[in-house]
């Protein structure tokens, strides 16, 4: 305490120097408007850039959970989707003659639902890959169930618990799916080679296909999918073991490197679909 | 030292009135405008107590500021120059002059136009700073800074030796 008053002592003089410059600086301030819209505003540009970069801050850490809500969404808007797209297909009449004397319920049940889900785990290092999702079987979730994401195809769900569910996913060598070409009806099934896992091989064409690069590989029949979900897009024709039958070489629509949110779809007919189809292999 | 002082305050008011009635309305090609009043922290005695020097500064600009209605502007940029005086002085003047010495461009020459040139354009540099207090127009701000104090120095000198001049006169 002692050094701190000798200290003000001995530098009083400055002290009063600064006292009286700080003093005078007020009086430009608070008398002259220029001076002090000058130092407002500069004072509001500093406020205004460190309050966006904070902000900028902390919406990254927001981020997660917008994607989840945008998730929400897209899912909410799939399912419209199916709807007004079933009704849409119940309006194209097959015949001119129709029978309107039945009217079919307007609310019309969507038969297929979809679940959003998150990646949890992911292996594409080896050959065996799979897919682990944190929703499982109280969710809704069941064997047979298909994953798509925002940008195509994905997988079939295998195995399920209450909280998780393992999914094969096309770049897996167990994976099968019938596909075709959007433009045209012949149909061959998706396969993985066990290579490059951005590709996978859309075998059994008929020879006669004609094919662009680029062109548009969608699911087609399949107790799994709905129809005409996006696969990939085809890129140069691969090996073919057998002469009467093409090979494509399909670049996935699905990027399962940076792969985060995925819808699972819950088709409400296949049990429907599945008992009847038991009855006649019996 | 009462003579000194008595003289010093004559200086003081003096030069309010001549910066405020007539410099004040004086700009050359619209851009240079003589500051004299800073003349009064020249010509103290070199042994001033540091606090009445910085105090006289302050009170000077603060008068000049209540009558061009300027508030804070010279008070600021003159109590800084005060301040700065003293190791100014030790830096242009020898340490072991007498402390009842006056700075003058007769008496000390080299060092008093040394010491006169680096205070005022101290003074001018801060005083249009502060009272355009952005960087916006830097160059014209420049430019009234080397003029005003072009005109403020010489100004100075020609005032010094024409007060010595006539004192020597009348003790000749």
């Amino acid at each position: 305490m002692r050094n701190l008053f000798n200290f003000i002592f001995r530098n009083g003089h400055w002290l009063v120097a600064i006292l009286l410059v700080a003093f005078s600086f007020y009086l430009v301030f608070a008398h002259n408007s220029y001076q002090r819209s000058v130092y407002l505003t500069s004072a509001n540009s500093v406020s205004g850039w460190f309050y966006s970069t904070t902000n900028n801050i902390a919406s990254f850490f927001l981020l997660k959970k917008s994607n989840e809500q945008l998730l929400e969404r897209n899912a909410l808007l799939e399912r419209r989707l199916h709807v007004f797209q079933e009704l849409l297909d119940s309006l194209v009449a097959p015949d001119s003659v129709e029978v309107t004397a039945f009217a079919p319920d307007s609310i019309v049940t969507p038969q297929f639902d979809f679940i959003p889900a998150g990646v949890v785990n992911l292996s594409y290092s080896g050959v065996n890959n799979f897919i682990t999702l944190n929703k499982g079987s109280s969710h809704g979730i069941k064997p047979d169930m298909g994953v798509i994401s925002q940008q195509g195809v994905v997988g079939v769900v295998a195995n399920v618990s209450p909280h998780f569910s393992v999914v094969i996913p096309v770049i897996n060598p167990k994976f099968r799916l019938s596909a075709r070409l959007r433009n045209s009806e012949n149909y061959g099934s998706i396969s993985w080679d066990g290579g490059n896992i951005r590709q996978a091989q859309l075998q059994d064409l008929p020879k006669h296909e004609a094919f662009h690069e680029g062109d548009t590989v969608v699911t087609s029949f399949s107790r799994i999918f709905p129809k005409n979900l996006i696969i990939g897009f085809v890129s140069d024709t691969g090996k073919s073991g057998d002469d009467n039958f093409n090979t494509f070489n399909v670049h996935l629509a699905t990027n399962f490197y940076t792969l985060q949110d995925v819808l699972v779809i819950k088709d409400r007919l296949y049990d429907e679909q599945q008992t009847l189809e038991e009855t006649l292999q019996q | 030292m009462k003579i000194s002082y008595l003289y010093e305050i004559v200086l003081f008011i003096l030069l309010i009135l001549l910066q405020v009635l007539l410099l004040n309305r004086i700009s050359f090609f619209g851009i240079a405008t003589p500051v004299l009043y800073l003349y009064f922290l020249l010509k103290l005695t070199m042994g001033r107590n540091f606090l009445y020097v910085i105090i006289s500064g302050f009170l000077l600009g603060l008068a000049i500021d209540i009558f061009l209605n300027t508030p804070g502007m010279n008070a600021a940029a003159t109590t800084i120059v005060a301040a700065c005086r003293k190791p100014f002085m030790n830096l242009f003047f020898e340490k072991d002059e007498y402390d009842d010495f006056v700075p003058g461009i007769y008496t000390a020459t080299g060092p008093f136009i040394r010491f006169t040139i680096l205070m005022v354009s101290l003074h001018l540099t801060l005083l249009f700073f502060i009272e355009s207090f952005t960087l916006f127009n830097l160059p014209a701000t420049l430019l009234r800074i080397v003029s005003s104090s072009v005109i403020s120095i010489l100004l100075i000198f020609a005032l010094d030796s024409f007060i010595f001049k006539r004192k020597r006169g009348e003790q000749v």
